[in-house]
């Protein structure tokens, strides 16, 4: 658009009176910058409409001065600068309503800190994680730790109890000898005469077939009377509490089905022995 | 248009830029009441009108930076900000309640029975000259100049066509303009 187009338009009649829309405004800005003839064109219009407003005008009361002033003082003194909804201070007898619109602002030091708090809690939360993973690592080894200790223990219970039996000066012990269907085979009962008490040590006995399982037998008055069955599974071979007998003229072991038989089975005879 | 004129507006506006406290203090004592007596036109409540000036002086103040010379004139400026935040008090709530219990009636209506205010005043000595305008240029002014109504919303006010209400504004402007001249 030239100058003389612009300005017989009407555009910059509706210009001052703030009617144009956003493109006609871009138009009108672009002609006041290029043409001082559309300036000057605007001028006058604007004039006229002052001059119409001023025809309006109305004195406001006298305070209103002086409460606009305080305002932009103290808004100065702060150096606030806002866009929206001026700082409003207190003044006597001010309209409650205008101080409702009090900006407060926060002062850099406290976003810095802020920031830094934010830095140093995240920071913490890693930290935290971390260490959190480090600590399940540790009790898991210390649990395992915990569960091998238990099992040294049980064990070095065990062989307590062993020990207490082989040393017992009241145990008679007794060697079980292979029989001709297992000639290597020995087998060694401990008899602690005063209580009664049999205990079977099944280390050199041949380990049992599946299904099968050892089972000791004392000969009390020429009869075979069951004294217990032997554990032999899962490489367990240490000495085991049998049955009491407080009188018994033998000890056998045969080889019977899994939990035992009422008799023994003769031809699976593997180990005896005679007192 | 000041009547004691100590600063040219190009010295107003480059000392408010600077932020000048005292240019401001001028600004107000020229364009106060000019400005109150349209945001008393469009509210038609003199308590509210002066929290509105209050508020449109600290936003000027505030916001001076955003004014720029080569747009229009300052008074433009300053007035199309207080008519924006004077139609903001209008949509608000409290404005409405007010009104209401006031027995007043919208804001269209406070400007057209007010159309023959200006009588009342005869700031300048420019009633005179106003009286050249016919009362439906008048109403059209009012309206988009106090009012901040968009054409299309004067169009169906006064359900009269969009090109009439153009027509209406540019006689009214230039009939405004021969008036100065005199």
């Amino acid at each position: 658009m030239n100058k003389e187009d612009i300005i017989s338009s009407g555009l910059l009649e509706l210009y001052a009176l703030g009617l144009t829309s956003p493109e006609e405004q871009m138009q009108v800005e672009e002609g006041l910058k290029l043409y001082p003839e559309v300036r000057q064109e605007l001028e006058a219009i604007e004039l006229s409409l002052e001059s119409y407003a001023q025809a309006n005008a109305i004195e406001p009361s006298a305070d209103v001065k002086n409460k606009i002033l305080a305002q932009i003082t103290t808004g100065e003194a702060s150096n606030t600068h806002t866009e929206e909804k001026p700082k409003v201070h207190h003044i006597p007898g001010e309209d409650s309503k205008l101080l409702h619109q009090n900006i407060y602002r926060i002062p850099l030091f406290f976003k810095i800190a802020a920031a830094a708090v934010l830095i140093a809690l995240i920071y913490s939360v890693i930290l935290n994680y971390s260490y959190n993973i480090k600590y399940e690592n540790v009790k898991e080894e210390l649990t395992d730790a915990q569960k091998k200790l238990k099992e040294n223990q049980q064990a070095a219970v065990a062989m307590k109890d062993q020990l207490n039996v082989i040393s017992d000066k009241s145990a008679l012990p007794i060697v079980l000898k292979g029989t001709t269907k297992e000639p290597d085979a020995l087998a060694k009962i401990y008899w602690v005469k005063n209580s009664g008490d049999v205990y079977v040590d099944p280390t050199n006995l041949p380990e049992a077939p599946a299904g099968k399982q050892y089972q000791l037998w004392a000969i009390v008055d020429g009869k075979p009377v069951d004294a217990g069955m032997i554990t032999t599974k899962n490489g367990i071979y240490h000495i085991q509490k049998m049955k009491s007998f407080g009188h018994a003229e033998a000890f056998a072991i045969t080889l019977e089905k899994d939990g035992g038989s009422p008799t023994p089975t003769m031809d699976q005879m593997y180990v005896i022995s005679k007192i | 248009m000041p009547e004691t004129k100590k600063y040219s507006e190009e010295e107003l506006v480059y000392l408010l830029k600077e932020r000048d406290q005292s240019a401001f203090s001028y600004l107000y004592d020229n364009y106060s009441a000019v400005l109150y007596g349209i945001i008393f036109k469009m509210l038609d409540n003199r308590e509210l009108a002066e929290d509105v000036l209050q508020e449109a002086f600290v936003k000027i103040w505030n916001n001076f930076s955003n004014y720029d010379s080569i747009k229009g004139r300052l008074f433009t400026w300053m007035l199309n900000l207080t008519r924006n935040l004077t139609i903001d008090t209008i949509r608000s709530k409290g404005y409405k309640k007010q009104s209401k219990i006031q027995n007043s009636d919208n804001s269209v209506n406070t400007i057209s029975d007010n159309t023959n205010t200006a009588e009342s005043f005869d700031a300048l000595g420019i009633r005179k000259h106003l009286t050249l305008l016919k009362s439906d240029q008048k109403q059209i002014i009012d309206l988009a100049y106090f009012g901040g109504f968009t054409q299309d919303e004067i169009s169906k006010k006064l359900d009269i066509p969009l090109g009439t209400v153009k027509t209406r504004m540019r006689t009214a402007i230039s009939e405004l303009r021969k008036a100065l001249k005199n």
